[in-house]
This record gives structure tokens, C-alpha cells and sequence, in this order.
């Protein structure tokens, strides 16, 4: 067991480098940076100061020198400054001189998408979980086909339509919520919980459509995980020595239906700092969607990359602790039967 | 077939998706208007008898649109679909089949791929490709394979443990024959059903990437760039945006009943 | 789940203790002008910092307008006048010009606002460190002084009428705070002191920026208290702000404001709708090294084949304007005696025809030595230049040319147009409001990243470039420029489609508007709008 979680954590190390050197390439074969994007169409931009700009980012040099440069300022784990004219620092803030403090760009965006998401997997694991029980316990009948719908109807629905419809129906015309931002204008000036009631009814609308698209997945696969079990020998065996039909779900099936979520969980990491660019841009939410999307478009090559690094490391590392926290909880993996 | 004919849900999204491909199908036959002529003089009038789903900014026939736009989406997702599943069943086979350091590499791959954002990917491929619907279809479907491989290749791992497998081996049968013949009819069951499912999330891609403008390019229509253009007038224009968002939903949804339904058909679990 | 939800909008309808519906405030009565309240508008993008010759963008020169001072500004007839300056002298030789500063400015902190922070402020922008587009410009001042406090002067090596104009674009920055600072990186950009109506007040990172009334300002004190900036990068969301009444401020598009808003008596009720000059064109231009664009008769042909007037209509619902000359309509630098090429496809064919174009095969395509007249037009994402480009390519196919569109993400998009790698392009020029186009059309600005990326070359028009630059007399300059602008559409190296109308909408709470708008936009006199008290938001206390 512990060598594979060492071989596994060794692997990441290569796998890192792997990632960001593709992600690199990627990066420079899209036409552009960031001297034809910045100031970007204004006659007065002199031939000069252009030649300038990429001479100082080494935009002049051969790709690979670049990611050399790259790679050698991550091994200090300095994310660098962002390429745009303000110049802020890509992942943790910076005192100058004078004791200015400069947030930096992942710090500022990050908490916010990581509460939205945190609170939209929490409701929904919330809801999808007895869902997908009802539904595996009702097979094939009414309550399953239902649920079945409902789930399916908030997958297919495009989500920036729907946002819209709720924006308008309940921003507008009956102006219960907010339509957008994070905040009111007046928030400074609130109590806590004033305040918090305030960052609820912005986030509502948000967290309820990033939520919706989300139950078909996990009620689904508790649905079939439960219905995995509910056939498996053990439990036919609970039912032959007539214990109640309650007992046997509760205590044998659904414990027993968790070990796979646990996996899913693992996985749902990474996307837990990845935002929505459309929710992000659609509600005006300054979150790590938009900042990347920005930064792509921008051509803002260190925050385009410190993204990228922070966000396949979060992959990885949860990829790995799904599969520790999995073969932890099945002892069929513990005994080292598979792995 | 009988076993998912009789689930209603499934019946249902069948129904759905071959409503769909008929009339994206006979788009040319059943349209009442070519969805390419403009009139500027018949901006965004709303629906009635002459245009049952109105007429949008530049006066064109939104249900002529909204029937050549299905052609386009459901193309988008069929296409994209078939890349991700040709390259996601060949990966995954030797995969599972070799096993070994092949294995181990692409499953590192599959790794690397899935932890760089879609949207990245597809940005950088369409700003350096001519971005037409072909280089849409094909840089979706670059990017969504990683699930089948895994699929196939779990698949394989079990399989190639069975009995009938090793005894066709310990029979002479050669690795190419064992995958084509014995392996790969074995698996079909699940990269259907992912293939099904594929193309409902694939119509949502699109129509995501249309929100960005990296979707399908005007003057062609898709669903997604239909409502797109309609979004900004959501309260007014309403039938610009009602139409494509409802054709999209009830598609996703119909392509996942179809889908769910052959998975639970074709599941030996449920059998009894 | 549904019930839940539901619940919880009963919930809320329940708490929900809104400010008096708009119904209930008097919005057609009059007031009297009253200082105080608080103005609300939106923005797409946040700024990347508020020095705007280091920022380089629309959307901080926008906020920082409010902040800083320049030595000039138009007025709103769009003349020059003074701002920071009094007055200023132009030397006979046409080579010096000297700033006479008002007594007794000051900076928001108090400390004296001198020529000495205008010097400082020509060697912040010529310095090779200071990361800025503006240089060049300033680079041609040969010498800078301040030999009082109350005086600037710049000496060029030879007269350059654009001078004035560039004087009036160059935002003062206080020498007391930013002396020793690199500017590029200097934490004033995010906390700025300046000299105009507003300061900084709080700047809450991506969401919104809040500026005050600045007591110690150089140009009067501004009626309304608070400017509140909102970044809500959707316009369609920014127009549900508008309409939920979060917002004051918004700039609509051609359907909103002709369709929407007259089509809602509630909307109608609380917002005004105003109308202004646009600040560009948009215009087809051509690669003028690719074939058959080398042609005129080629060029003229497509500028007669396109009809403005449709998609002035279809792309801006009549709410624009065709012109035939680069200026902005109604200044004086527009040649009044200029038309634009009316849509004529029969002269279109002819000229077609007489460039060696034929349908041989009459599949309604032309072809010239065994090419088909076919091309590309290239465009970034934007919805108004894609629904020409549409309506383009119908009416060119009228005509034999077969068009194909292809619109690419901005950066990859001006990666292609700097290299000149393209056939056609719709895009737009801003307008500037000196006429000096030189960076555009004369023959040496065509390398790559220059401005003339369509590679026109006109050794007549290179001369009238040259001797503008050279003229500081506004009536020789102008006929100098009337005879640019004939040759220009004479050779139609590119064919103008529109100039759009800016369509502001405001809330009627805020007065004090002028209407119609004067050249200058409504914006001119926005230091004098004003909220009257029984009308400002009640949420937002100032």
C-alpha cells in the first residue's frame, strides 16, 4: 500500500512538468501576446515600445528557452507578475517599498469561486443523495421516473438561459434577488448578518444553477451503486434471514453504495477552484473562470500558466486521495487484491 | 431493443432523437423559408402564421433557421462523438489489452488531459485552425475521449481474465483477433451508451462555446448561436431565445433517456 | 428540491423590504439644482489601474477622466480650451508653445499643483522605463522647461499641429507623491491622487469603484457626491440592472433602444433616452497588395455594391449615420462637398467588367484568368461587424463576388491584421479629434504592428500628411484635410459602412442633461448633472 501511494506521488513530479510544458506549447502556438493585445489597437503605440515590452518578458526568445525561465522561477515556487500593465502579482500578494500591499490575482479570485462551488457540491450531494436512493429503490416505478426527469431536464437545460429567465423573472420583474454581483452597494455598512443574508441572495441564483447541472451525475450514481449492491450476494443474504427490508438498505446497502462517492469526491477537488467563465461572467462574479478566461483572451501568459499549475497539481493530488481514501475504505484493496 | 421499448423514458428518447434527426434530416423540404434571406424591412417581428417561431435581428425566418440550426448541432454532435469514440475505444484497447508500460503511459496522458481546462484547449486550436464547423467538431471531440478510454479499458482489464478469452488465447487466437472478435463485442455495451450520452453533452458544449463566440460561425446557424443572439433580448424578443433553449433541452434530454435507457436494458443486473 | 426552492422564495418575498417602488417618485416633476446623491453606472471590463498612460485602455482613461487633469480639453463644441492651463502662445515659428497655469491649483491631498508636476509628468512618459503606447507623441518635444510655477513650455524642432492635441490627451500626475516611483508598478495606480472633480474613494477588486467628490477640486465642485462604477462584464445583464433600476447609467445597442425601452411604459416612465455622435466608424477595408484589390476599378466596384443604407438599417435600426470622410460629421474637418458611393450594382458591374472580371461558366460567379473574384473577410467577435459582414456578402454576391466570413478571437485576430495576413476586414477606427491621420494612411506605416496594415500608398495623399502635420493654421489644415479626405474616397482603399450613434439611457432621476446632445456627447457637463434629493436612492447613503 505505501509503496503505491510513493509511486504515485512520485509520479506527479514528472506528470507536473508534463502538463505545464504541453500547456506551454499550446499557450505560444495560438497567435498573439500580450504586446498585440495590450494597448491594442491605438495608432499612437509606437513600433518601439512594442519591441520593447517582449524584449523585457523574453517574448523574443525560443519557446523552450521561455519555459526555462518559467521553470526555474516555479522550482522557487514564484508564480512571476502578470504580463498585463498592472503588473500584480499572479498568486500571493507583495509589499513594496513603502508598504503598499498588492493582492495577488489567484488570491483575490479564489476564495470567491471556491465558496460557490463549495456550497453548490454541498447541496448538491444534498439533494442528488437521497434522490438517487429513492430512485434506486423505486426501479423501474413512478418516483424513479420522475426523479429521472427532473435530473435530466436540469442537465440539458443550457445554463446561461436559464440564469437569464431567473435573472429577469425574479431580478426584474418581481425584484426579489439581486441580478448580479456579490455584494450590495451599501454592504460595508451591514451587519454580520445583514451581511451574509446579502452575499446569500447574491449568491442564490448562482449557486442554484451551477447545482442543477450538477444532480444528474451524482444521483445517477448512487442510483446505480446502490443498485449495484442492493443485487450482490450479501445482501440477498440479509434479506433471506428476514432482517427488515430498512435494516438491510440502511445499514447494508447504502453503506456499502458511499465507497464509490468517496472516489467522486476526490475527483470533484480540482473543480472546486475551477469557475464558470459563462456563470462567472453572466452574474459579474470576479472569479477564477473569469480571471483565466481574461487572461487567455489578454494573452497573459504567467497567470495562464500559475492557473494551469495550481489547477492540474489539485487534479492530481485528488485523483491520488481519491484512490488512498478508496483503497482505505475497501478492504478488498487494503488486502492489496487490486491496485 | 424490446427490453429498452419497454422502458417509457426510453421510448421517449427515442422518440426525441429520431423527431429530431427526421426533421434535421428533411430541413430543405420542410422549411418554409430559406433561413439565409434577409429582409431587413422584417426585423424581429414575433411569431404568427407566415413565421410560426418569428423572425430575428436581421429579419431571417427563426424556424427555418431553427431546423438547418439542427443540422449543424446535431452534426456537431455526432461527429464530435465519433472522434472522441475512435480514439477513446483504440487508446483504451491497448491499454487494457497490453497493459505494461503502454498502459501506464496512456493513463498518464488521459491524466494530463483531463487536467487541462477543455475551453483552453479549444481556444488555442480554433485560434490557430480556420474555425469552421469541422475544426469545432473535431477539437470537441479531441477533447472529450478520455472517458471512453478509461471505460474500455476497465473493460478490457476484466474481460481479459475471463474464460472464454483465455481459452480462445490458449486456441492460437493472435492479439488482433482477440481484441477485434472477443474483446471489443464485449465492451460494446458501455461505449454505446457513452456514445449516446457524448453527443447530448457535446450539444451542450456547443452551445456554451457559442456564449463565448467560439461556436459556430455566422451566417450558419446552430442552436447555440441562435439563442445566443437572442439572449440580449431575453424579455423582449423572447422567441429568439424560447425556441433554440427548448429545442437544445429537450434534445440533451431526449439523447440521455435514450441513453440511460440502453444502459439499463442492456445491464445483466436488472435483468431479473 | 422544486418545493424547497419555492420556500425559499416565499421566504424571501416575505423579508424582501425594497426602496419605494419608481412609481411613487415624482420622475416628471422639476426640481431645483441640489448638490449630493449618488450616480451609478456599469463597465464590461475593470481597469487594470488608473494611470492611464501606463493602463492604455478605454476602461481606465474612463474612470480616470474623472480623476486627473490635462493642461487642455475640448469643449463641447470640440474646440480646445484650457483645463490646467489658462491659456497658451504659439512662437511665430510655430516651434514653441508656452502654458500659462491657472493660481492656486491644488492636488486632492492639499499639496500645490505647479508646472513643475506638467515637466514632471512629459519626463514620465518619455522615459525609455515607463511602460506606455503615448510616447511618441511627447518624444518630439526637443525641450521642456518650467521657469516659474506658473508656466510650461515645449519647443519642437519643427512645427507639429498635433502637438495641442496630444497636450490635451496627457493626464498630470503629482511629482510630490510619484517622484522616485516606477510607475509601471507603483501602488498609486490602484490608490490615486488627483486634480479633477472626483478622487478615489474605494475600489472593491472586480466588483466596483467608487469615486467622491473632490472639495479641493481644480475645476469647481461637482453636483452629485458619488460616481459608483459596477463591473458587470454581460451587457445583457447590465440591461437587467437597468431595468430592475440598480444601474442609471448604461450605453444600449440599436435594438434596446429603438425596440425595447418605447415598447415598456414602465421603462419608458424612468429612463430617458439620449443620442449622441458616435466616437468611430466601421469600415470594409482591403489588403491592398492582394489581388484584385490592387485594382481600384475592383475596389470602387465593391463600395457600389454594398448599400450603406441597408445596414445602416438592418445592422443599426437607422441609428447611425454613412460618411465619406474619416472624421467625425458636423466638425469642421469633414469635406462637406463629399457623398458616399450610393448602391448602384449595375455601375458595380461594369467597373467589374471593366477590370477583366467575366461569368464563364454562369454559376453567377466572376472569374478573371481562370480565378474565381473571391475573399475572405476577416472579423473579431462582434455581433454589429458579423451582421454586416452578412448582409456583405449577400449584396456582393448580387454583383459575382463570392465572400466567405471568418471571425476569429481578438488577440489571434490582430495577430493576423498587424502581420497583414488578410484578404478583406470590417473593423473600426475611433475618432480622433485633431485630423492628423498619418499613422494610418501614409506609405510608411505599413511594417508589421503599424497602423497601415492595408498597405495603402498614395504619394499625393503622403504629401497632404506630411504638410498637416507641418500647419497649425486651422483653415489651411483643413483644406489640407478636405483634399486627403477626396483622394481617399477617390480611391476607396477601404469603404466606409457607418458611424454608429452612441445611445445612452439614464435614469430620469438625474437632471441637468443637455438635450440634444452638443458634439462633445452628453457627457460634457456631467460635473453639473445633479439628483434631487426626494429622488436619490434611499439604500445608498452618501
Amino acid at each position: 500500500m505505501m509503496q503505491y501511494v510513493l509511486k504515485r506521488v512520485l509520479w506527479m513530479g514528472p506528470l507536473l512538468v508534463g502538463i505545464s510544458l504541453i500547456s506551454f506549447l499550446i499557450m505560444h502556438l495560438a497567435p498573439g501576446d500580450i504586446t498585440t493585445t495590450e494597448a491594442s489597437f491605438n495608432p499612437k503605440t509606437s513600433q518601439e515600445s512594442i519591441q520593447k515590452l517582449r524584449k523585457l518578458y523574453h517574448l523574443d526568445e525560443p519557446v523552450l528557452t521561455q519555459y526555462g525561465y518559467w521553470l526555474k522561477r516555479m522550482v522557487k515556487m514564484d508564480f512571476g507578475n502578470s504580463f498585463a500593465s498592472h503588473q500584480r502579482p499572479v498568486f500571493w500578494q507583495t509589499k513594496d517599498a513603502q508598504g503598499n500591499i498588492t493582492k495577488g490575482m489567484i488570491q483575490q479570485a479564489m476564495p470567491i469561486t471556491l465558496m460557490i462551488n463549495v456550497l453548490s457540491m454541498a447541496l448538491i450531494f444534498i439533494v442528488a443523495l437521497p434522490l438517487g436512493v429513492i430512485s434506486a429503490l423505486t426501479h423501474h416505478r413512478a418516483p424513479d421516473r420522475g426523479i429521472t426527469i427532473f435530473v435530466f431536464i436540469g442537465f440539458a437545460m443550457p445554463g446561461f438561459w436559464l440564469a437569464l429567465m431567473l435573472m429577469y423573472w425574479l431580478g426584474v420583474l418581481h425584484n426579489l434577488l439581486p441580478i448580479s454581483g456579490l455584494h450590495s452597494l451599501d454592504a460595508d455598512r451591514m451587519g454580520v448578518i445583514a451581511w451574509c443574508w446579502d452575499a446569500g441572495k447574491h449568491l442564490l441564483i448562482p449557486v442554484f444553477i451551477s447545482a442543477l447541472g450538477g444532480l444528474a451525475g451524482i444521483s445517477l450514481f448512487v442510483k446505480n451503486g446502490m443498485l449495484d449492491v442492493l443485487h450482490q450476494d450479501y445482501i440477498t443474504t440479509a434479506r433471506a434471514k428476514g432482517l427488515p427490508e430498512n435494516t438491510v438498505i440502511y445499514r447494508h446497502a447504502l453503506r456499502n453504495a458511499w465507497l464509490p462517492l468517496i472516489t467522486l469526491l476526490g475527483l470533484s477537488i480540482p473543480g472546486l477552484i475551477g469557475g464558470s467563465v459563462i456563470a462567472e461572467s453572466l452574474f459579474a462574479i470576479p472569479g477564477m473562470g473569469k480571471l483565466f478566461y481574461d487572461a487567455v483572451l489578454m494573452r497573459d501568459f504567467p497567470v495562464i500558466m500559475g492557473i494551469l499549475t495550481i489547477g492540474s497539481a489539485l487534479t492530481l493530488l485528488g485523483n491520488l486521495l481519491a484512490d488512498i481514501a478508496y483503497a482505505w475504505a475497501d478492504p478488498r484493496v487494503r488486502r492489496g487484491v487490486a491496485g | 431493443m424490446k427490453r429498452v421499448l419497454a422502458n417509457p423514458l426510453a421510448c421517449w428518447g427515442l422518440a426525441i432523437t429520431v423527431l429530431t434527426l427526421l426533421l434535421a434530416l428533411f430541413a430543405p423540404a420542410i422549411a418554409p423559408f430559406d433561413p439565409d434571406a434577409i429582409d431587413v424591412k422584417k426585423i424581429l417581428l414575433a411569431p404568427s402564421s407566415v413565421h410560426w417561431m418569428g423572425t430575428d435581428g436581421l429579419g431571417r425566418d427563426v424556424f427555418s433557421r431553427m431546423l438547418f440550426g439542427a443540422r449543424i448541432s446535431l452534426m456537431v454532435g455526432f461527429v464530435a462523438v465519433g472522434i472522441a469514440t475512435i480514439i477513446g475505444v483504440f487508446l483504451g484497447a491497448i491499454s487494457g489489452y497490453y497493459r505494461g508500460w503502454v498502459d501506464i503511459f496512456i493513463m498518464r496522458l488521459v491524466d494530463v488531459m483531463l487536467s487541462i481546462p477543455t475551453f483552453f484547449l479549444i481556444l488555442a486550436v480554433i485560434a490557430f485552425l480556420t474555425p469552421s464547423i469541422w475544426n469545432i467538431m473535431i477539437v470537441i471531440g479531441l477533447t472529450s475521449w478520455m472517458g471512453v478510454t478509461r471505460l474500455v479499458r476497465a473493460e478490457f482489464l476484466s474481460l481479459r481474465e475471463r474464460e472464454f478469452v483465455l481459452s480462445a488465447r490458449t486456441l492460437g487466437a493472435g492479439d488482433l483477433r482477440l481484441i477485434f472478435w472477443h474483446l471489443l463485442p464485449n465492451s460494446l455495451t458501455p461505449i454505446i451508451v457513452s456514445t449516446v450520452l457524448g453527443i447530448a453533452s457535446a450539444v451542450l458544449v456547443e452551445s456554451g462555446l457559442s456564449f463565448l463566440g467560439l461556436g459556430v460561425q455566422p451566417p450558419q446557424a446552430s442552436w447555440g448561436n441562435i439563442l445566443t443572439d437572442g439572449k440580449e433580448y431575453i424579455q423582449f424578443a423572447w422567441w429568439l431565445s424560447l425556441f433554440p433553449g427548448l429545442a437544445i433541452l429537450f434534445t440533451v434530454l431526449g439523447y440521455n433517456l435514450l441513453g440511460e435507457g440502453l444502459r439499463d436494458a442492456l445491464d445483466p443486473r436488472t435483468t431479473n | 428540491m422544486r418545493l424547497r426552492y419555492l420556500l425559499l422564495l416565499f421566504v424571501l418575498t416575505a423579508c424582501s423590504n425594497k426602496p419605494a417602488p419608481d412609481t411613487q417618485l415624482q420622475l416628471d416633476s422639476t426640481y431645483p439644482s441640489q448638490s449630493g446623491g449618488a450616480m451609478i453606472d456599469a463597465m464590461i471590463a475593470e481597469p487594470s489601474g488608473l494611470i492611464p498612460m501606463v493602463a492604455a485602455e478605454s476602461a481606465s482613461s474612463a474612470i480616470a477622466s474623472h480623476i486627473f487633469n490635462s493642461l487642455l480639453r475640448y469643449d463641447k463644441n470640440l474646440e480646445l480650451e484650457g483645463e490646467l492651463a489658462k491659456s497658451w502662445d504659439i512662437s511665430k515659428d510655430q516651434k514653441t508653445i508656452t502654458f500659462h497655469f491657472k493660481p492656486d491649483l491644488k492636488w486632492a491631498d492639499g499639496k500645490p499643483l505647479t508646472s513643475a508636476d506638467a515637466l514632471f509628468t512629459w519626463q514620465l512618459v518619455t522615459d525609455e522605463k515607463t511602460r506606455t503606447p503615448y510616447a511618441s507623441d511627447f518624444k518630439l518635444v526637443t525641450k521642456a522647461e518650467a521657469p516659474d510655477p506658473l508656466t510650461f513650455r515645449v519647443t519642437y524642432a519643427q512645427p507639429y499641429a498635433p502637438a495641442l492635441d496630444s497636450w490635451a490627451g496627457l493626464q498630470i500626475m503629482p511629482q510630490h507623491i510619484l517622484k522616485g516611483q516606477d510607475i509601471n508598478t507603483t501602488a498609486f495606480a490602484r490608490n490615486p491622487i488627483g486634480s479633477n472633480y472626483y478622487r478615489l474613494g474605494e475600489w472593491k477588486n472586480g466588483e466596483s469603484i467608487v469615486l467622491s467628490a473632490n472639495p479641493l477640486s481644480t475645476q469647481g465642485v461637482p453636483k452629485i457626491d458619488k460616481l459608483i462604477t459596477r463591473i458587470i462584464p454581460d451587457p445583457a445583464a447590465q440591461f437587467l440592472e437597468l431595468m430592475a433600476d440598480n444601474i442609471d447609467v448604461m450605453n444600449l445597442d440599436p435594438i434596446q433602444y429603438s425596440r425595447i425601452v418605447p415598447s415598456r411604459p414602465e421603462l419608458k416612465q424612468k429612463i430617458a433616452l439620449y443620442k449622441e455622435l458616435g466616437n468611430g466608424y466601421t469600415y470594409l477595408g482591403f489588403n491592398l497588395k492582394h489581388a484584385p484589390f490592387n485594382d481600384k476599378r475592383v475596389r470602387q466596384a465593391i463600395n457600389y455594391a454594398i448599400d450603406k443604407q441597408e445596414l445602416i438599417d438592418g445592422v443599426l435600426l437607422g441609428l447611425g449615420e454613412p460618411i465619406a470622410s474619416p472624421y467625425k460629421p458636423g466638425t469642421r474637418w469633414v469635406n462637406p462637398q463629399l457623398k458616399p458611393y450610393p448602391y448602384d450594382p449595375e455601375k458595380a458591374k461594369q467597373l467589374l467588367a471593366e477590370a477583366g472580371y467575366k461569368d464563364h461558366n454562369s454559376d453567377g460567379i466572376l472569374v478573371k484568368d481562370g480565378k474565381p473574384l473571391a475573399f475572405e473577410i476577416l472579423l473579431n467577435q462582434n455581433k454589429q461587424r458579423a451582421t454586416s459582414a452578412v448582409l456583405i456578402q449577400r449584396r456582393l454576391k448580387e454583383v459575382g463576388i463570392d465572400i466567405k466570413i471568418r471571425q476569429l478571437e481578438w488577440a489571434s485576430f490582430l495577430g493576423r491584421i498587424k502581420t497583414s495576413d488578410f484578404d478583406a476586414v470590417i473593423l473600426g477606427w475611433s475618432l480622433s479629434l485633431d485630423p492628423d491621420q498619418f499613422s494610418i494612411w501614409h506609405s510608411s506605416q505599413n511594417h508589421p504592428g503599424q497602423f497601415n496594415f492595408i498597405n495603402y500608398n498614395n504619394p499625393q495623399v503622403d504629401k497632404l500628411l506630411e504638410q498637416g502635420r507641418l500647419e497649425l493654421d486651422p483653415d489651411k489644415r483643413m483644406k489640407i484635410y478636405h483634399e486627403f479626405s477626396r483622394l481617399l474616397l477617390e480611391d476607396s482603399p477601404i469603404v466606409y459602412l457607418f458611424e454608429g450613434y452612441g445611445l445612452p439611457a439614464i435614469h430620469k432621476r438625474i437632471r441637468g442633461i443637455d438635450n440634444p446632445a452638443p458634439p462633445a456627447g452628453i457627457g460634457w457637463n456631467s460635473q453639473d448633472w445633479y439628483i434631487p434629493e426626494p429622488l436619490r436612492r434611499k439604500e445608498i447613503v452618501p
